[in-house]
């Protein structure tokens, strides 16, 4: 039996930019176990406080286990907190990572809100084997979102960045970068970050004729399906985040009110 | 060392098991070695129907907690006992069903698909709302009595009724259910319980209102099961915050027979498997023959 639970010890936490750290852990247990989009449930300390552990999708395995994360609270702060050696309770892979697309694609483009470009690292770790253009659209609120992506230009992505405030790159949101595109029937979308931008996408692939995948957040306790805690409504009916998901068919994700 | 604890005419082999709602059996991530170990396993309430629950954010966490708006979502008690029940069945440990209706005749026609189920005792989740009443049915000492007593009369196993800590005195309703034959009584389910959310101004759960649970409530369920254990002869099967053997065994001091481990699971899925290892550990270390000598010990 997968054995799930484990204490591993960090390698390294880095400041990526003011608001991204990247968290490098020892876990030899993950290499090659991984699917893309799967995600880590993590116990920030030993105590009662924060109570729940947190979600953080898996950015890459090569040697070491990396998150890339986001101070956004009283959890993650902690967590940017940790030094070299100490040791997190880690909870995973969980949940179903993406699919890769069909043979016939040729074309793939990744749409990431913030934070929610963690987990496509992993993804083109594994596309950039294919001979196939890769395009990321990235959206930060501001220029204090954005970090080196050298790691994703190594694996051949083109890569085209917006901000809220247009203080780098392109102003406004991510979908105002869907122009840069050539799009025809060959492209595939993924898509990851706040439910509004899913939203968005998942309009214009529809207008489009595009088909793809979106990771989606909700809060968690369990993170392996048994609270029901993290349940999202789907065409399909009521499916939890953490073990039906994270990656969802875009078509099939039904956004309430 | 003598471990195993009766309720009714079942024994089960160990007085540690899991609270309804918190455990679910997934291959994927589950040791069957560990779960087969556990004196029993309640898996989560079924209605007669479908139900598909509440809408999202149905859980926020609080200090040493949780609250939790699932709304009972659950595929209705024949697609369980066709499905998931046999899964659940090959692990091993006994099973203790969780059943929950708006009327007594659904709890009837419920008595009866289980009577045939092949399952160790049955639960009645107590913790809806009462048509009749207005009230949660464990809210109410008549309709605990009504429901428990059709029940019994209808049942070929031992009933448990799980009792609401949302009560003046939790103890009159545990004598209620005693009175009307129940075989042991389940307590706590959540106290109930919101958070709001001060930049939306809206309450942080889709539902509005939910439950807590977690080691926020262990102390007064604790209490509860304590004034209960003053009242009634049967076993009580007592959750509310558990997290390890020593919480655990303030429950069986207290006077419960048997423990359930909930929302601690979330956070450690072994945590039923510790509580166990840790009972037996304690048992050793203090040279305690038989489990029975732990319950309600407390001086
Ligand atoms: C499957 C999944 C994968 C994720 N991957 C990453 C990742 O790779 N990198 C990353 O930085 N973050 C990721 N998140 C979000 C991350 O889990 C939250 O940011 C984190 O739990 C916040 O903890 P905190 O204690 O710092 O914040 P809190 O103090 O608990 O809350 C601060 C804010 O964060 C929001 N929040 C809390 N928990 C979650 C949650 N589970 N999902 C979304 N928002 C939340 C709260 O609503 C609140 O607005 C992921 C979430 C999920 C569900
Ligand atoms: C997410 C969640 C779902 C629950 N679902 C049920 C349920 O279906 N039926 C039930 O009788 N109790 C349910 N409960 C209550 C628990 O069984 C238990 O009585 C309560 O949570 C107190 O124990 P704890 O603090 O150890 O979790 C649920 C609790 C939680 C947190
Ligand atoms: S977090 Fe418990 S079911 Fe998803």
């Amino acid at each position: 039996m997968a054995k799930i639970q484990g204490v591993y010890k960090i390698i390294a936490n880095q400041k990526l930019s003011s608001k991204f750290f990247k968290l490098s852990i020892e876990a030899k247990s993950f290499r090659g176990k991984i699917q893309p989009g799967q995600f880590v449930h993590v116990k920030i300390n030993d105590r009662l406080d924060p109570f729940f552990r947190r979600p953080f999708c898996i950015h890459r395995v090569k040697r070491n286990l990396e998150i890339l994360y986001e101070v956004v609270g009283r959890g993650t702060e902690e967590l940017s907190q940790k030094k070299k050696s100490e040791h997190l309770n880690i909870l995973g892979p969980l949940g179903n990572g993406f699919t890769l697309p069909s043979r016939n694609i040729q074309q793939v483009v990744m749409i990431a809100g913030g934070i929610g470009v963690a987990p496509f690292l992993a993804l083109t770790d594994i596309l950039r084997k294919r001979k196939i253009r890769l395009v990321l659209l990235y959206g930060g609120r501001t220029k204090e979102y954005v970090f080196n992506m050298k790691a994703f230009k190594d694996n051949g992505c083109q890569i085209f960045i917006s901000t809220d405030d247009g203080s780098y790159g392109v102003k406004g949101r991510v979908s105002g970068l869907f122009k840069k595109i050539r799009l025809d029937k060959s492209t595939y979308f993924y898509a990851c970050g706040p439910k509004p931008m899913i939203k968005t996408v998942q309009e214009f692939s529809k207008e489009n004729n595009i088909e793809g995948q979106a990771s989606l957040e909700e809060i968690m306790a369990c993170g392996v399906g048994t609270c029901l805690g993290c349940s999202i409504k789907t065409r399909q009916g009521y499916k939890t985040v953490c073990h039906d998901g994270p990656v969802f068919d875009l078509k099939d994700i039904v956004f309430e009110k | 060392m003598k471990l195993s604890v009766n309720i009714g005419s079942v024994q089960f082999k160990n007085p540690v098991t899991v609270a309804s709602g918190t455990f679910s059996y997934i291959q994927k991530y589950s040791s069957i070695a560990d779960l087969k170990k556990l004196g029993a396993i309640i898996p989560k309430t079924v209605t007669l129907n479908p139900r598909e629950g509440n809408p999202s954010p149905r859980i926020v966490e609080t200090p040493s907690g949780m609250v939790n708006a699932i709304g009972i979502e659950n595929a209705g008690a024949d697609c369980f006992i066709n499905g998931k029940l046999k899964e659940l069945k090959k692990i091993g440990a006994p099973i203790i069903a969780s059943v929950s209706a708006h009327t007594d005749k659904d709890f009837l026609v419920l008595t009866e698909k289980f009577n045939k189920a092949g399952v160790s005792a049955l639960e009645l989740n107590l913790s809806c709302p009462n048509l009749k009443h207005k009230t949660l049915v464990a809210q109410d000492k008549n309709a605990t009595y009504c429901i428990v007593k059709a029940v019994v009369r209808k049942a070929c196993m031992p009933i448990v009724a799980k009792l609401t800590p949302n009560v003046t005195d939790i103890s009159l309703i545990a004598q209620a259910a005693q009175d009307a034959g129940a075989s042991a009584v389940s307590l706590v389910n959540t106290f109930s319980a919101m958070v709001i959310d001060v930049n939306k101004r809206r309450s942080k759960l889709g539902n509005v209102t939910g439950g807590l649970s977690g080691p926020a409530i262990r102390p007064i369920a604790l209490y509860m099961v304590y004034q209960t254990a003053q009242r009634i002869k049967i076993p009580i099967i007592a959750m509310g915050g558990i997290t390890n053997s020593s919480d655990a065994l303030e429950f069986i001091m207290a006077g419960a027979t048997m423990v359930a481990v909930g929302t601690a699971s979330f956070v450690n899925p072994q945590a039923p498997r510790d509580v166990l290892e840790g009972i037996k550990k304690y048992m050793q270390k203090n040279k305690i023959k038989d489990i029975k000598e732990l319950i309600g010990v407390m001086k």
